[in-house]
């Protein structure tokens, strides 16, 4: 699923969700705070993010979209299990940054933190 | 050098000259102990599988280290397509020995250190990753087993490690030198101790203030100076000792354990991998864990397959196979067994990619699985027995059955349907008391249910990822509650009303 949203003034930033099967956090309401933020967003659930491997679902339409790779992607999953990932829960492109539960790029981070870690990584 | 063969498995094993004591004696030629050979058989079956082409598939993987082609127990984890190999490939090693193969701790400490080596570095800026790679391409090289030694004494369980009364109740540092730290204590049953070449040590418990001496992981080599093993009695272990293959139920392999001692042990630094980081303590005991949780969905399901293949050819030889009860049992068996290799399976899919590189089981999915591990294993060995009959636990002696004025009694009274000899009928029932209540047991029942933690600590885990909050939402969404309730709508339904 890709959703886009108008950001703030900042960089647009892609948001790439998992399917939510069972999530352990609030994907919407994460997604929500980093817009509000004025960081991001532009999102979206199958697209792809630059530094995935190309064979994982997440990745399947990413060469027909021309904002690939082009701007910061946060890969956004409920759980662990880091489907929006294709179960990275660390990316190789440093412009993309991996949400899995309560983890951000692997490290454990409480669910109210999500959103301002987030932004930290998207402005480093 | 090249995989090792079964044989320049067992020389190197013999080589190391390890100190082993055993009923009060220590044991010099233990490579050829009728107690303990069958269990170095049963770990040199996994270099004999990896060098027939028809297993390469599950038994070899290639290294991201050197690109070499290695045994999988030395490797760590690619891809959620190695996680699930893994899991096949125990169940392959379960299904031809019948036992605890007892190469798999290793395997498991090995892929836990290696993400928890990286995030430590990461946080404290220690060199404790590549230090590490460097020890896993040296197993990979020369194709060693590890034991992954994790499991301490313990001592009084309501005290902290730094709080017990003999201090070496956990496993600890005493010394920190210029070169390296000198540590003591002992791990508990250590399974396939003695059959190893290296071991690999890691804290039992998450660590607190004031264990900083006992937040140490290290390797060193099985025989290593002041390292020493007590072998652990299994049930019927000494039937292996009266020269008869018959009554031992499974002559050719068997599991290991045994008490393994620190007495002052020198380590080197680079073979040292935490020292005082007690924040990832718990880290790395979870990892291993969750990786071994995932083992035990491969290599239980593998002897469950043995067992339920026992049982079948019991009730064939006693006549009983087409009873409709008899196949019910045989169907709730296999339903039982394909059920763990399904949660080893789907932690394995399910597993992610880490920041270290390799990748890691579903936490919670292994933990399930281990979870049913601790059960099913006692209901298929249960249904066992129920097929089996009780002749399984009062058939006479081989020595009986040998004899020249009471064998041929024996062999006419316990013959089976139409020509079944009573040997091959006695041969099949102790292979089933071999597997639930002899020295297999140890492997597929008590090992099932506290190896790689008790059923309560995989409890622990379940109720950490459990996710109760999420599912009260949907069931409060689905239920209305929290809406506004209009009295006016809550009539009798019209059908009933014209009644």
């Amino acid at each position: 699923m890709t959703e886009e949203r108008q950001a703030g003034p900042g960089r647009r930033v892609k948001v790439v969700y998992c399917g939510g099967c069972n999530p352990h956090i609030d994907r919407t309401a994460v997604a929500a705070e980093l817009a509000a933020d004025g960081s991001a967003v532009a999102g979206s659930a199958d697209e792809p993010a630059a530094g995935l491997p190309a064979d994982g679902p997440a990745a399947a339409e990413s060469a027909d979209d021309p904002d690939a790779g082009t701007g910061a992607t946060v890969h956004l999953s409920g759980c662990p299990r880091a489907c929006a990932s294709d179960h990275l829960l660390v990316s190789d492109d440093p412009s993309t940054v991996v949400v899995a539960g309560e983890l951000v790029d692997g490290v454990p981070t409480p669910a109210l933190e999500l959103a301002p870690t987030i932004t930290r990584k998207l402005k480093e | 050098m090249a995989l090792k063969t079964p044989q320049e498995f067992r020389q190197s094993i013999a080589d190391l000259h390890l100190q082993i004591y055993m009923f009060g004696q220590k044991i010099d030629d233990y490579v050829d102990h009728p107690v303990i050979r069958p269990s170095i058989d049963c770990i040199a079956m996994t270099y004999e599988l990896a060098a027939l082409p028809e297993y390469e598939d599950l038994m070899l993987a290639t290294s991201h280290l050197t690109g070499k082609k290695v045994n999988r127990f030395t490797h760590i984890h690619q891809s959620t397509l190695d996680l699930s190999k893994k899991v096949k490939m125990q169940r392959l090693l379960g299904q031809k020995t019948g036992s605890c193969f007892q190469r798999c701790v290793g395997m498991d400490a090995i892929n836990a250190l290696y993400s928890v080596t990286y995030d430590t570095d990461q946080a404290r800026g220690t060199q404790y990753h590549e230090r590490f790679k460097k020890y896993v391409r040296y197993l990979q090289d020369n194709d060693l087993v590890a034991d992954g030694a994790m499991t301490d004494p313990k001592g009084d369980r309501g005290l902290a490690p730094h709080q017990q009364p003999d201090p070496d109740m956990y496993l600890h540092i005493i010394d920190r030198r210029d070169d390296g730290i000198v540590v003591r204590g002992a791990k508990a049953h250590q399974t396939g101790a003695c059959n190893s070449h290296e071991i690999i040590v890691m804290p039992t418990v998450a660590m607190r203030e004031g264990d900083e001496d006992y937040a140490v992981s290290f390797s060193c080599p099985a025989n290593a100076e002041g390292v020493y093993y007590i072998y652990g009695r299994q049930s019927c272990d000494t039937r292996k000792l009266e020269d008869n293959a018959l009554d031992v139920g499974n002559a050719q392999f068997g599991g290991q354990e045994a008490l393994m001692v620190f007495d002052d042990v020198f380590v080197p630094w680079d073979r040292v991998y935490l020292c005082g980081e007690i924040e990832f303590s718990g880290a790395l005991v979870e990892r291993f864990a969750g990786f071994h949780r995932q083992s035990y969905g491969g290599c239980k399901v593998g002897v469950g397959d043995v067992l339920i293949g026992a049982a079948a050819t019991a009730a064939d030889m006693n006549g009983a196979a087409r009873a409709s009860h008899i196949k019910d049992k045989l169907i709730e068996m296999t339903h039982l067994n394909e059920t763990l290799f399904s949660c080893g399976l789907a932690c394995s899919y399910e597993g992610v990619k880490m920041p270290a590189g390799n990748y890691q089981i579903d936490m919670l999915l292994a933990n399930v699985c281990k979870q049913n591990i601790t059960r099913f294993p006692y209901e298929i060995a249960r249904l066992a027995e129920d097929i089996a009959g009780g002749l399984m636990v009062t058939m006479p002696s081989a020595q009986d059955l040998a004899d020249p004025k009471i064998g041929p009694i024996v062999e006419k009274y316990l013959v089976g349907q139409g020509d079944t000899p009573a040997i091959d009928r006695l041969r099949i029932l102790r292979l089933v008391e071999n597997l639930t209540l002899g020295t297999a047991a140890v492997g597929y029942r008590t090992e099932s249910m506290h190896g790689a933690g008790s059923p309560q600590a995989q409890r622990i885990m379940i109720a950490r990822q459990s996710n109760i909050d999420h599912k009260k939402d949907l069931a409060k969404a689905l239920a209305g509650v929290g809406k506004p309730w209009d009295k006016g709508k809550a009539r009798v339904p019209t059908a009933v009303a014209a009644d």
